[in-house]
C-alpha cells in the first residue's frame, strides 16, 4: 500500500520535471521561429567566452570554468575544516567543543554573502609570514569566504551522521575493550561515512550555485564576464543570455543532487 | 558462600539516573564456573546490574569487584580494557558490527584491542564460528544473517575475547521464537564448559535446566536468591509468588 503511494509519487514527479522540459523544449522552439534565433546565435557566439574567459575558448582566463574550479577548491578546503569543526563538537572535553560549537552556529547562520564581504576586506591583501609573502588574491579570498559557511554546514552533517549511530555500537565496542579513539577510528567512522557522503554532495551542489556570489570579489567568473559583456550586447539578448547561465549551473548540479538522493535513499534503507 | 572466594562480589550497590533511584542496594556473588540467572519485571534494574559489572555505568554507591579488579574504583579506560578483556557481555539487540562480515566481528577486538597475532586470531575465530554452527557464514554481513544467527555471532564475539565471564542480557528476546532454540544451545554448552555466566533472561524453564542460582529482583533489590527448584516451586517471598504467577 505504501510502496504503492510511493511509486505513484515518484512517477507523478518525474511526469511534472518531464513536463516542465517540454513546456521549456517548446518554449524555445516558438520563440525560436519568431525571430529569437538570432539572438540565440548572439549567445552561441560568446559561449566560448562565457565558458572559459576568453573568445575562442581557449587559454582558460575565467568563466564558468573558473566557477568550477572554485568550487572544488572550496570544497576541498571546506572538508578538511569542516572535519576538524566537526569532531570538536563532538569532543568530551568543553573547552574544545563549546567554542566549536558557537563558531559552527556563527558560520551556519550568517548570510554567504556576508562572510565573502568579510573575508574580501577582513584578510589582507597579503601576509608577512617569516619572511616569505603569502599573496592572497582575489581567487584565494572567494575559495576562502565561501568555505567558511561550507565548513560550517558539513561539520553539522559530519555530527549528525556520527550521532545517527545507533548507542548499542558504542556499548558493544566498550565492553571489547574499546577506547573512545579506537571505537570513532574502527567502529562509528566507517558507518557514518556512508551516511555523510549524500549530505557532503548536497552541500556540493549548493556551493557551487553559491559561486556565482564570488563576483562581488572581482574575479574573472562567469557573472563577471556575463556583466562585461552585456554592456556590449542589447537589451533584448540579455534575457537570453542569463538564461543561458542559469542552464549551466542547472545542469552541472541537477546531477549532483539527484546522485546525492538516490544513495540517500539507499543508505536509508540499510539495517543498523 | 565465602565472598573472598567468589569471582564477582557485588556489595550493596546504588546507583540512580537523574533522581531516580535504579539500583537501591545489590548485594551478590558469583563463584567460578556457576551459572546464575537474573529474573524480574521489566524496568526493575536487570541490565544496569550486569552493566555495573562490566563498568559500561560507573555506580553512585557500594562495592564492586571482578576477579582481582575493583571495578567502583576504575576511573580510566587503560584500567577498563583489562576488566574488559575478563569480562565480555552479549546483548539483546547483537549490536554486531554493521560493516564487517561475521568473521571480521569476531576477529576485530582480538586484534585491535588485545594486539594478538592475526593468523592465530583467524583461527580462533573460525573454531568458534564452527561452534556455534555457523562455519558457512563467515564471510556474510550481519545484514545477511537472521537474528539468531547474528547473536550466536555476538556470543562467538565475545568468547573470542577469552573471557572468564560473559554477562548475558535478554539475548533472545528479541528473536523469533524457532532461532531462540539454537541461541540457548550455544548457551548451554558454555555453562556446561564451566564458562562462568549471569544470564538476564525470560526462559523460565531454560533457567531452571542450566543455572545454578537464581535471582529475583524487583524496583532496584534481589528480593530472593536461590537455587531454581526452589525459587521456582517453593518462593518464599510475595512478589516472587506474584510475578511467576504471571510469567509461569
Ligand atoms: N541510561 C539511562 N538513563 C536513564 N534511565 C535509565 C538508563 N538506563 C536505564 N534506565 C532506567 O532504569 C530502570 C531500570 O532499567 P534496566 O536496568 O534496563 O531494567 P531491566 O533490564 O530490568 O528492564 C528503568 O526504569 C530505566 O528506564
Ligand atoms: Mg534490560
Amino acid at each position: 500500500m505504501i510502496a504503492g503511494s510511493m511509486l505513484s509519487y515518484e512517477g507523478k514527479k518525474r511526469a511534472v520535471l518531464l513536463l516542465i522540459a517540454l513546456g521549456v523544449a517548446v518554449w524555445i522552439a516558438v520563440d525560436a521561429a519568431a525571430g529569437g534565433s538570432a539572438h540565440w546565435s548572439r549567445v552561441l557566439a560568446r559561449l566560448p567566452l562565457l565558458l572559459t574567459g576568453s573568445a575562442s575558448g581557449w587559454p582558460i582566463n575565467g568563466g564558468f570554468v573558473l566557477n568550477i574550479m572554485l568550487s572544488l577548491a572550496s570544497m576541498a578546503l571546506a572538508t578538511a575544516l569542516g572535519t576538524i569543526m566537526g569532531l570538536a563538537t563532538l569532543a568530551r572535553f568543553g573547552p574544545i567543543r563549546v567554542p566549536a560549537f558557537l563558531l559552527m552556529n556563527f558560520l551556519r547562520n550568517s548570510p554567504w554573502l556576508v562572510l565573502l564581504f568579510a573575508t574580501l576586506y577582513f584578510l589582507p591583501f597579503e601576509m608577512h609570514v617569516f619572511g616569505t609573502v603569502i599573496p592572497f588574491p582575489p581567487f584565494v579570498k572567494a575559495v576562502i569566504g565561501l568555505a567558511l559557511p561550507t565548513a560550517a554546514n558539513f561539520s553539522e552533517v559530519i555530527r549528525g551522521a556520527v550521532q545517527s549511530i545507533h548507542s548499542g555500537q558504542w556499548e558493544a565496542a566498550r565492553s571489547l575493550g574499546y577506547g573512545t579513539g579506537q571505537i570513532y577510528r574502527h567502529v562509528i567512522m566507517p558507518q557514518a561515512l556512508r551516511r555523510m557522503i549524500p549530505g557532503w554532495m548536497n552541500l556540493y551542489a549548493l556551493l557551487m550555485i553559491a559561486t556565482a556570489l564570488a563576483t562581488v570579489t572581482g574575479i574573472q567568473d562567469v557573472l563577471t564576464i556575463l556583466n562585461t559583456l552585456l554592456a556590449m550586447e542589447n537589451e533584448r539578448v540579455i534575457v537570453y543570455f542569463y538564461l543561458t547561465i542559469l542552464f549551466l549551473f542547472i545542469a552541472y548540479c541537477y546531477p549532483i543532487a539527484a546522485i546525492a538522493r538516490r544513495w540517500e535513499r539507499a543508505v536509508k534503507g540499510e539495517s543498523l | 558462600m565465602n565472598r573472598v572466594d567468589a569471582l564477582i562480589e557485588l556489595d550493596n550497590v546504588r546507583k540512580s539516573f537523574g533522581d531516580v533511584p535504579v539500583l537501591k542496594g545489590i548485594s551478590m556473588f558469583v563463584q567460578k564456573g556457576e551459572a546464575v540467572c537474573i529474573i524480574g519485571p521489566s524496568g526493575s534494574g536487570k541490565s544496569t546490574v550486569l552493566r555495573c559489572i562490566n563498568g559500561l555505568i560507573p555506580v553512585d554507591d557500594g562495592f564492586v569487584r571482578v576477579g582481582a579488579h575493583r571495578v567502583h574504583e576504575m576511573r580510566s579506560e587503560k584500567q577498563m580494557r583489562a576488566l574488559r578483556h575478563q569480562v565480555a557481555m552479549v546483548f539483546q539487540q547483537y549490536n554486531l558490527f554493521p560493516h564487517r562480515t561475521a568473521l571480521e566481528n569476531i576477529m576485530m577486538a582480538p586484534i585491535q584491542v588485545l594486539g594478538h597475532d592475526r593468523a592465530e586470531v583467524e583461527e580462533r575465530a573460525r573454531k568458534l564460528l564452527k561452534k556455534v554452527r555457523l562455519s558457512e557464514k563467515a564471510d556474510s554481513y550481519p545484514g545477511q544473517l537472521s537474528g539468531g544467527q547474528q547473536q550466536r555471532v555476538a556470543i562467538a564475539r565475545a568468547l573470542a575475547m577469552q573471557p572468564d565471564v560473559i554477562l548475558f542480557d535478554e539475548v533472545t528476546a528479541a528473536l523469533d521464537p524457532e532461532t531462540v532454540k539454537d541461541v540457548l544451545f550455544a548457551i548451554r554448552e558454555l555453562v556446561e564448559e564451566g564458562l562462568t555466566c549471569i544470564l538476564v533472561t525470560h526462559e523460565m524453564k531454560f533457567a531452571r535446566e542450566v543455572s545454578q542460582r537464581v535471582c529475583f529482583t524487583d524496583r532496584g533489590l534481589i528480593v530472593e536468591s536461590a537455587p531454581p527448584a526452589e525459587l521456582f516451586d517453593n518462593p518464599q517471598d510475595p512478589r516472587t509468588r506474584e510475578f511467576l504467577g504471571q510469567v509461569l
